[in-house]
């Protein structure tokens, strides 16, 4: 398996595999959050390969200021595993390499939020070393 | 990790700022509108970035193993020269580019491309200062008559036709330049880079990471837009057409591919310890990745002829249509599709230049045939400007046995700076190299 940062080329097999785990291609959707992570700091943002085949991505970056947040944190946004390749431990290997290059961008914490209607995604951060952090996420439905 | 920032000195910085004034009009439009497109983003910065804690051991070629230069005056002369000559190339690309890009910026017809380009555009000014940091930061005197100046007065001084490589002498027609460019050229932008990354002159090596980051997101800038111009295309929009996109591909793939080198050379720079990779074995490399460009082109088209096809289905049906020929129900024809043009296909440079080979690998026994194979397969704005006139002048040479294939490739002519070196004059006239090497005006 290799790690390396995600780029333009990945497009089409981010849309893919994001297609696969939740039924509905969005090729436009993943070219903005693509881009802007390519934009911000391409090299902090991965995809796991096996065989030239992209079977994995992790995007996030570094912040300050979020929150409240004055040091610079590692954001966690999203990960995608091909249905396929589960159970190869490709999302931990895509998030050690990630911590390490937030480490070497001044970061001490990661942070990421996890919608608890999906426990696997929990679990799989929890598994990680992720503990509940003392910041609740609150929303407000402007449309009710 | 970290970088360390510089400013060139006053007089030097002020001349690139000139530079910009009158070839990147448009930069405080993008300062002030910054916000807009890219918030939270860094605000851009004319500096030269260094990266700190690089690798501090020569990586490839005879030297390997040995500590890395920090001073040109310490390497072996004829390595300092390919080093010299590189920099140089490397800073007239980057100058080159905004020159080009210039010209059809406004045509653009979404504002989000526009941006997007206009920031590529400020990066690759912030780059060539990066080269201009590295002529200016060392003694070449060695390896140059020129005075650190004097070399700098001569890159701000270039115009499109007089750029050291092919494919920053060719003037955009239309925004589709700007953007197939980027998808392109950058990519060749960014093997560079990357090979230069490992460079035994180790503020060569330094200056590679931040402009890598910032290369990445210039194709970005190309290859999204075509991505939807493809998606567009195959909902039936009229502008930029599938057509459109395959004839801007066949006009700037081949100069990309040349602007590796020879296939054949290369050898010097791996055995200087200069890059890690002969010209052959890059090309290589990187028209691969332009087939994957195009590929996933052709899936995006697929995908909105027939949405109810998920990928696994589209690249069958992609199948079918490349390697099978085949027409395919609610998606179309072979031919509506693009493809990666030959390796061989019009070329003027390197092991195929000359050569009667078509855009699907096809071979002509007639210049003239191969001449109209051309013209249908290039984009019309194209083939009625001054570069395709030079091209086909010289190719009809060499298959008459007027001119050998070497020399037609020296030949094709250039726009020069005929004024001196006066910093005031401005004037750049049509020039032929004659085969004595001397100039005819």
């Amino acid at each position: 398996m290799k790690i390396r940062p995600v780029e333009d080329l990945d497009l089409e097999d981010i849309a893919a595999i994001d297609e696969k785990i939740g039924g509905t291609y969005r090729p436009d959707v993943w070219e903005r959050r693509i881009v802007y992570y390519i934009r911000r700091d391409p090299e902090v943002s991965l995809v796991a390969e096996i065989d030239g085949s992209v079977v994995g991505f992790l995007l996030g970056e570094v912040r300050s200021g979020e929150f409240g947040l004055e040091e610079p944190t590692g954001w966690v946004e999203v990960l995608g595993v091909d249905p396929d390749h589960r159970g190869q431990s490709i999302g931990r290997r895509l998030a050690e390499e990630m911590w390490q290059r937030f480490r070497s961008r001044g970061a001490k914490t990661v942070r990421t939020m996890v919608d608890e209607g999906m426990p696997q995604v929990s679990g799989f951060f929890r598994a990680l070393g992720f503990e509940p952090a003392p910041v609740t996420s609150l929303a407000l439905h402007l449309d009710r | 990790m970290s970088t360390t920032t510089t400013r060139l000195p006053n007089r030097f910085h002020s001349a690139v700022e000139s530079w910009r004034e009158r070839f990147l009009p448009d930069y405080q439009f993008l300062i002030d509108n910054w916000e807009k497109y890219f918030p939270k983003d860094e605000r851009f910065e004319l500096v030269a970035h260094r990266e700190c804690g690089m690798c501090g051991i020569i990586e490839c070629g005879e030297e390997e193993g040995k500590p890395k230069y920090t001073k040109a005056c310490d390497m072996k002369p004829q390595q300092a020269s390919h080093l010299l000559g590189a920099v140089k190339a490397q800073a007239s690309t980057e100058f080159g580019s905004i020159q080009q890009h210039q010209l059809t910026l406004a045509r653009a017809q979404s504002e989000q491309d526009q941006f997007w380009v206009l920031r590529m555009m400020a990066e690759e000014l912030r780059h060539g200062y990066q080269m201009l940091h590295l002529l200016l930061e060392d003694d070449w005197s060695n390896v140059s008559d020129q005075s650190g100046e004097e070399m700098v007065e001569e890159i701000l001084q270039m115009r499109t036709g007089s750029h050291t490589l092919g494919a920053f002498n060719i003037d955009f027609d239309s925004f589709v330049d700007n953007i197939v460019f980027c998808a392109l050229i950058d990519r060749v932008g960014k093997y560079q880079l990357t090979m230069q990354k490992v460079s035994a002159y180790q503020p060569m090596a330094e200056s590679m990471p931040q402009m890598l980051r910032e290369e990445a997101f210039h194709l970005a800038t190309g290859v999204v837009p075509m991505r939807r111009w493809a998606e567009e295309s195959a909902k039936g929009e009229p502008f930029v057409t599938m057509e459109i996109l395959q004839k801007h591909i066949n006009k700037w793939l081949p100069r990309g591919v040349e602007m590796f080198g020879d296939e054949r050379g290369g050898g010097t720079n791996v055995r200087y310890g200069l890059k890690p990779m002969k010209n052959g074995e890059a090309q290589s490399d990187y028209y691969d990745e332009c087939d994957k460009v195009v590929r996933d082109l052709n899936l995006r088209y697929i995908r909105a002829r027939d949405e109810k096809l998920d990928h696994k289905a589209a690249r069958e049906v992609l199948r079918r249509m490349t390697e099978g020929g085949e027409t395919v129900d609610g998606v179309g024809r072979p031919e509506d599709l693009i493809s990666t043009p030959d390796k061989r296909f019009f070329r003027r440079r390197g092991m195929h230049a000359w050569e009667l080979v078509g855009a699907d690998g096809e071979t002509f026994e007639d210049v003239e045939e191969y001449i109209r194979h051309l013209v249908r397969n290039l984009p019309e704005q194209y083939t009625a400007g001054r570069d395709f006139k030079g091209y086909i002048d010289l190719l009809r040479k060499v298959h008459a046995g007027e001119l050998d294939g070497g020399a037609a490739s020296r030949e094709m002519p250039n726009l020069r700076h005929v004024g001196g070196v006066c910093p005031c004059s401005k004037s750049v006239r049509w020039v032929q190299e004659d085969a004595n090497g001397s100039v005819a005006v």
